[in-house]
């Protein structure tokens, strides 16, 4: 899978976990620029990803991630071995 | 805790419980006070509120898994059987999934009655530090 294509699936993950139909996430977006991404919401969209895509992360990969970029980058690396 | 780990719990819908759900919240519809009301639709007494089962939940959740240290993130109750005063209701719970990287458990659960009838059933996801 590409990474446009794990993108639009991430943006719809976000889409339904927030709440927020309208919601357009790039890779440059980050926590802080979406209101409804708190620690609680953070949690329900890192187990759904992690369902959706089949994987599992790390706490330590999590905390490194510094946009939605990097999260894409880490689920591209582990879909596509 | 880890992926089919199986918890059970029994509880009794007492007077007690009953009426502490009552005066607490004072959800005092006639089916849950009335039992000729409550037979009129069919039922065979006045049926408990839905609600007591989640505060059974929250027991469990607090009180009965190996680590104190743990929060609710989410929870879904169906329901499928009207309990009655003085039923008892066993609760099993089963792990479904537990996601290290974010600290969360997933359970499944089922309600029965001491008869094995399916009363509610549902899902809740936990946190824990």
């Amino acid at each position: 899978m590409e990474k446009t294509e794990i993108l639009e699936e991430v943006n719809m993950i976000f889409r339904d976990v927030l709440d927020n139909e309208n919601l357009v996430i790039t890779a440059a977006t980050k926590a802080d620029d979406v209101e409804e991404w708190d620690s609680l919401s953070h949690i329900q969209l890192i187990v759904q990803i992690e369902k959706n895509f089949k994987v599992k992360f790390s706490t330590s990969e999590i905390r490194d991630w510094k946009n939605v970029g990097e999260m894409i980058d880490c689920i591209y690396s582990k879909t596509n071995p | 805790m880890k992926k089919d780990d199986v918890f059970n719990e029994t509880f009794c819908v007492s007077e007690f419980v009953y009426t502490g759900f009552m005066d607490t919240f004072n959800d005092r519809n006639p089916l849950h006070t009335n039992e000729d009301f409550a037979r009129t639709l069919g039922f065979t007494a006045k049926v408990m509120h839905g609600n007591i089962l989640n505060g059974f939940l929250s027991y469990f959740i607090g009180e009965c898994l190996p680590d104190k240290n743990v929060f609710i993130v989410s929870q879904s109750i169906s329901y499928n059987a009207p309990v009655y005063l003085n039923d008892e209701v066993n609760l099993k719970a089963t792990v479904t999934d537990v996601h290290e990287s974010v600290k969360v458990v997933d359970f499944k659960y089922i309600f029965r009655k001491t008869d094995g009838d399916k009363v509610a059933s549902g899902n809740i996801r936990i946190g824990y530090r």
